[in-house]
């Protein structure tokens, strides 16, 4: 270790994967994976917000499951709540639909209104 | 390393290790692979979360979901629900051991919530074997800072101004102990990191060096700098292999990544660790003797001055700190040293670890700012006592330190306080003991470790302590004397005194710490050959006749139920207790707490097994015990309660010829007019009564002493000994107003009335105020009139109602709403002409002297309750004044209470003796006839003067063969037959006799532990 | 020369050349002189099982001592043993937590299962009984150790059952 800025490389490399332990998140991404929604498709969705998430070097945003919320129809369903707000339900939120939330909702703040859960 | 939307954090202290974590990742690892989760979920192994009770832990972030006790089974449902689909497991949440709620993250658990962590803040939370994982916490960033921005001294200060003392147990200034080191000269010192953590009970060193290695190593180096030492030791217990291993593997990666030797940082400095092995001696964790024991030598203490400051490790400077000392160091350099004193005490600063174990349902390990109430700990982050014992006393401060009981839970923990109280903190140990704890088996316990562990270097130490040893075993084997305890209060004071190092210095605190607040135990052990908490086993026939506060021979009447033989059995339990069918209905039984079956399924049914035999007589005169010829003195006994009735039997018995007087028109005392028909009928009462009537014993009725009679009066009459039973009922009313209202009635005068077969209208609505047995069957008898909804008003908690469980279980079952922690604070007649109390809402507050908590009122929550009966049961106390109005008994009163000696009877007035509620308070039949018994010896005694055995101080060893050899088979006990709930009614028995067959099979669940083997 | 002193010991066999000559590889790599002393005689005791006299010989010459003074350090530590051991070792916690919590029943209970008193081997090598002052498992009061493992919350029924695991 020759200078402190050597060790900071570390800590900050590693440090996002902890950020996860320390109970505070910006914004909080709930996907519906009760057996409709993993069978409509909400493993890949689920990998496709991970995904957009770690491209964007995003790790204070939590991605969390959720048990069947009943409309089945729609799934997968994904729920966004970015902290202070209300949360807002998308429906038949495939890959595409997943990673424009991210960048559209999650990162730049703005509903994507055509995806809102009726 | 890869972003995970979820992680799980399995706890790898040792105690779950021990618990099964290794398998239960191992099923993680398993299931997340099944579920193709692996990327997703990362399963992570953190040291030691702090509850060993409850493990294998494991906590799922983001949520920080709590599940306790994971099995490898369960790990399949948490990975497909939890996980997969966000549904939580919640039957592996945590339950609050109080009220068994559920609680789903782990920062709602009070254990965590109240903690404030900076020596454990890594614990639990980094993989201790991943270096990275620190330096993401800023791990070594505190190295850094000190060594590239900070000079020496400056490290010094910040150490200084932080107010940090040793966390070993001494509390010395660590700044103080590093500057003394910094201003040697000499190119050659030392820093001894001291984990050869002794104290029984104490294992928050253990913890961090597992859960967090590097925060040791880092605060080590700064260490270093800060005294210009290059090499450092860490000397660890062999006991702790996986302590061992997580340091080495720690310092292994430390040095890889050059934290650790030449040119730290590039700022020219080195420091390396070198790890030492403990071999077992406790006098090691002795900085003298640790610093030899380095050296390859005898770990022997020597004495001090030099200290290690100007010549230790090898003849130099070293600086020697305990593990949780220098665990606070990195915290102490990023945030400055104020940041820690603005935590704790003025002289007591930061944060302490504590070790919690022993009875208490939250084992573990704590962090808690200094300063914080004992009570806090034990009950807040402890969760109180478990099964329902009561607490007795935590020892704090290991071998070393002390006890102390329940009255000083609000002390607040700090170095100066506990001193105060004869105890030391230590290193942090704090075991908690319940009423099983006998506390001179505990000072004999210490006395054993230190003996044993004393290094043998100086006489008083050496000597001494096996001296002290033998004394205390003598008092624990029953043969000990008076002059024994002078002996070893004298040896106490000269070991403490002339010891060579701090073992033998503070080798006497365990005995004078329990002699300071339970020398009561020591008296009995000695003069009583008794030991309370049923440990001492010589003095013992078995734990449930220890139990009994009359004594009575249960193993033998339930082996003799066994063989069916009924007399027989009849037979034993009268030598100890006249009343073996009252008894068998309303009977706690003291003697089940102690039963051995705890251990196994549960403890004996002993009451129905006593019920069953003692309804099989009306006639007990063949069975009784012989009686003496007649010795021509006459003795008389005021008020026919429990206590008198037993020891006029006793004195029957012994050949005396004794009169009850009672005032009311008919005996039995609170037996008669305050239990209700419904748990004791009067057809019981009168039949056990009439018995010891037939025996000889006469009892007058409607005869008021202190009236229209008096004890003068009684003495000319030829009576040469008096025993006053009169109870204690004289009711307590509450403060308040309203409380002379029609339809509102004292408990007890309640029930008394009630008694006499007086219908009372209590209306619809009933409020009882109190927690006690009197509230109790105030409500049940309000339910028996024909109330509709009755209302139980307490002020404090569930578990501090002084009254059986059972009993508000059947009371709830029967309708009967309890309400907590509410009080009353007024009664008035509503404009309806009912009556409306006006009701608060309390809250525990600081413990009271007895271990409780103190019930406060919460301000602005008055609400009205509106009812047609209020029932003021809180209490009552004895009233003796009337019967001692005379002169010559007048010392026999101090202000309002009778002065009498609770184990004897005895009075300063001669020949005047007291036993039951009049002298204990408020209290059971069975204590009562304990009392009467012993009266009756202290009489006897008065009378004859001269050494005898009593007939009921012998216990009978039954001849009924016992097959000590058979393997114990598991069997649920009987459960006790209940009428239902809608068949109760006012003069019908709620509980009903077992059958012949279920006793005799529920008597053979005895273990007998009246039997010994011979070699014990 | 270690050919010569394995004959006098009751090793059971565990000391043959390879143990002797790791003995003697782990000694070179220590400094000479007493500061190795506890730590060689912690790694012969892991090979051996005990500290048999020859092995004490042995090490002081290696490391320049007089055979006194390592008689003097491996009698001081509880934790040196100069008896051979059984295949497992049974270290039942002494603690005040594991007191508390009834370790005296749990001793008896071992002592009855096994049929020897603490400080004793069965005769068939099975099984050392000792005693220890904490392990530092409070927690999981009463704490038995069995060689590295720690069996924890044990009652006298669960006992034979763990002891059985062990062969």
């Amino acid at each position: 270790m020759k200078n402190l800025d050597e060790l900071r490389k570390i800590r900050d490399e590693v440090r996002k994967g902890l950020e996860l332990r320390s109970g505070t998140h910006r914004a909080k991404i709930v996907v519906g994976m009760g057996t409709c929604g993993i069978a409509a498709g909400a493993r890949d969705t689920m990998k496709a917000l991970m995904d957009a998430l770690e491209k964007a070097g995003v790790s204070d945003v939590a991605v969390t499951a959720t048990g069947c919320a009943g409309f089945c129809e729609r799934e997968p369903l994904v729920d966004v709540e970015i902290t202070g707000q209300a949360p807002v339900r998308y429906g038949k939120v495939d890959v595409a639909a997943a990673s424009r939330i991210v960048k559209e909702h999650v990162l730049g703040g703005k509903k994507v209104e055509s995806l809102v859960f009726g | 390393m890869k972003a995970f939307r979820s992680q799980v954090l399995l706890c790898a202290g040792g105690a779950c290790i021990s618990s099964g974590t290794e398998s239960v990742r191992d099923a993680f690892q398993r299931e997340l692979s099944a579920h193709g989760l692996e990327g997703e979920v990362g399963l992570v192994t953190t040291g030691c979360m702090g509850m060993c009770e409850i493990g294998p832990i494991a906590v799922i972030y983001p949520e920080g979901i709590f599940y306790q006790k994971v099995k490898p089974s369960d790990v399949a449902e948490i990975v497909g629900e939890h996980l997969l689909k966000g549904r939580v497991v919640s039957r592996l949440f945590y339950k609050k051991p109080t009220t068994q709620e559920l609680v789903q993250a782990m920062s709602e658990i009070d254990f965590f919530r109240l903690q404030v962590k900076i020596v454990l803040r890594n614990c639990g939370n980094i993989n201790p074997e991943d270096i990275r994982e620190y330096i993401a916490v800023n791990g070594y960033e505190a190295l850094g800072k000190a060594l590239t921005t900070m000079a020496p001294e400056q490290v010094v200060e910040q150490v200084t101004l932080s107010g940090l003392r040793g966390r070993g147990g001494a509390g010395f200034p660590t700044g103080l102990k590093w500057r003394a080191t910094a201003a040697q000269p000499g190119p050659t010192k030392f820093v001894v990191c001291n984990a050869d953590e002794g104290d029984p009970g104490a294992f928050m060193d253990r913890s961090v060096l597992e859960g967090d290695p590097h925060s040791v190593i880092e605060a080590m180096a700064i260490c270093g700098y800060a005294v210009g030492a290059a090499q450092g030791y860490v000397y660890v217990r062999a006991e702790y292999p996986l302590a061992i291993q997580r340091l080495k593997t720690a310092i292994g990666q430390a040095r890889e990544l050059g934290l650790l030797g030449k040119n730290i940082f590039g700022s020219g400095f080195n420091f390396d660790i070198d790890i030492r092995m403990g071999a077992g001696a406790f006098v090691c964790g002795e900085e003298t003797a640790l610093m030899h024991s380095i050296e390859g030598k005898r770990g022997e203490p020597r004495p001090k001055p030099p200290f290690p400051a100007v010549k230790g490790l090898f003849d130099r400077p070293t600086v020697l700190n305990n593990v949780e000392t220098f665990a606070n160091i990195p915290y102490i350099i990023l945030e400055g040293g104020a940041a820690l004193a603005r935590l704790g005490t003025e002289k007591s600063k930061g944060t302490k670890v504590f070790a919690l174990a022993g009875d208490v349902n939250n084992t573990g390990l704590v962090e808690v700012p200094m300063g914080i109430p004992l009570g806090t700990i034990v009950y807040d982050l402890g969760g109180g006592i478990p099964n329902g014992k009561k607490f007795k006393a935590v020892q704090i401060g290991g071998p070393s330190g002390g006890c102390i009981p329940a009255a000083h839970l609000n002390t607040p923990v700090t170095y100066e306080s506990l001193p105060q109280l004869g105890a030391i903190m230590g290193s942090g140990g704090l075991i908690v003991m319940n009423e099983d704890t006998c506390m001179v088996d505990l000072a004999r316990y210490f006395l054993e470790f230190i003996a044993e562990e004393s290094c043998g270097k100086c006489t008083p130490c050496r000597v001494g302590t096996k001296m002290m040893l033998s004394l205390v075993n003598r008092i624990c084997a029953g043969k000990g004397t008076m002059s024994d305890l002078q002996r070893l209060e004298e040896l106490a004071g000269t070991i403490g005194k002339t010891s060579l190092c701090g073992l033998g210095q503070t080798a006497p605190n365990p005995v004078l710490s329990t002699l300071r607040y339970f020398r009561e135990e020591y008296l009995e052990h000695i003069n009583n050959r008794h030991c309370r908490a049923g440990v001492c086993q010589a003095m013992m026939h078995a734990p449930c006749t220890n139990a009994c506060p009359a004594s009575v021979n249960v193993p033998a009447y339930l082996a003799y139920v066994k063989e069916g033989r009924l007399d027989d059995a009849l037979r034993v339990h009268l030598r100890n207790n006249p009343f073996p069918s009252i008894c068998g209905r309303v009977c706690p039984q003291f003697c089940i707490d102690k039963c051995r079956r705890n251990d196994l399924e549960g403890p004996l049914a002993v009451r129905a097994v006593k019920r069953f035999m003692s309804d099989s007589r009306d006639d007990y005169l063949d069975l009784f015990p012989a009686k003496a010829p007649p010795n021509g003195k006459k003795v008389a006994v005021i008020g026919a309660g429990p206590a008198g009735l037993s020891c006029g039997y006793y004195l029957v018995l012994l050949g005396y010829d004794v009169t009850v007087f009672e005032r009311q028109e008919e005996p039995g005392g609170m037996m008669r007019y305050a239990i209700p028909d419904y748990r004791l009928p009067r057809r019981i009462l009168a039949k056990e009564i009439h018995n010891l009537e037939r025996l000889g014993l006469k009892i007058k009725t409607g005869v008021n002493i202190g009236g229209a009679s008096s004890l003068a009066d009684l003495r000319k009459q030829g009576f040469q000994a008096f025993f006053l039973s009169m109870g204690a009922d004289h009711e307590i009313m509450p403060r308040i107003s309203g409380t002379d209202l029609p339809g509102v009635y004292p408990g007890t005068r309640f029930l008394n009335r009630v008694s006499h077969n007086e219908k009372i209208d209590v209306g619809r609505d009933v409020i009882v105020i109190g927690g006690g047995d009197a509230a109790i069957d105030c409500s049940r008898v309000a339910q028996r009139l024909g109330a509709k909804n009755v209302k139980i008003i307490y002020r404090r908690t569930r578990n501090e109602m002084p009254t059986n469980p059972i009993e508000i279980r059947e009371a709830e079952a029967e309708g009967v709403k309890v309400e907590f922690l509410k009080n009353i604070e007024g009664i008035r007649r509503a404009p309806d002409g009912r009556l409306a109390a006006t009701i608060r809402q309390m809250r525990l507050g600081e413990f009271d002297k007895g271990g409780r908590r103190r019930p406060e009122p919460v301000p602005g929550s008055e609400v009205e309750y509106t009812a047609d009966t209020i029932l003021l049961a809180i209490g009552h106390e004895p009233a003796p004044g009337e019967v001692l109005a005379e002169d010559e008994y007048k010392p026999a009163m101090k202000e309002n209470a009778l002065l009498a000696n609770s184990k004897t009877g005895e009075t300063p007035v001669p020949g005047l003796f007291a036993g039951g509620d009049l002298v204990a308070g408020p209290a059971t039949v069975i204590e009562a006839i304990g009392a009467g018994q012993r009266a009756a010896r202290s009489i006897d005694q008065h009378l004859f003067p001269g050494k005898r055995e009593y007939f009921w101080e012998k216990m009978e060893l039954p001849d009924v063969a016992v097959n000590m050899e058979r393997e114990i088979e598991e069997s649920m006990p009987v459960e006790y037959p209940l009428l239902a709930t809608a068949e109760r009614l006012i003069s019908v028995e709620v509980e009903k006799t077992i059958t012949r067959e279920a006793a005799m099979c529920e008597a053979g669940r005895c273990l007998r532990c009246d039997c010994k083997l011979s070699d014990e | 020369m270690a050919n010569t002193s394995k004959s006098s010991c009751a090793c059971n066999g565990a000391c043959t050349d390879a143990v002797w000559g790791e003995l003697d590889e782990f000694i070179a790599c220590q400094e000479r002189g007493r500061n190795s002393l506890i730590t060689v005689l912690h790694k012969a005791q892991e090979l051996f099982g005990y500290l048999p006299v020859d092995v004490q010989k042995h090490i002081a010459k290696a490391l320049g001592l007089t055979v006194s003074e390592v008689l003097g350090v491996v009698t001081f530590y509880h934790y040196f043993s100069m008896q051979p051991r059984g295949r497992h070792t049974v270290n039942v916690c002494m603690g005040t937590a594991c007191y508390v919590r009834g370790a005296k029943k749990v001793m008896q209970a071992i002592q009855e299962q096994l049929g020897i008193k603490k400080g004793e081997t069965t005769p068939d090598r099975r099984f050392s009984l000792t005693t220890q002052r904490c392990f530092g498992a409070c927690g999981l009061a009463p704490v038995v150790m069995i060689d590295n493992d720690v069996h924890g919350r044990i009652t006298p029924q669960k006992l034979a059952k763990i002891l059985a695991k062990y062969e």
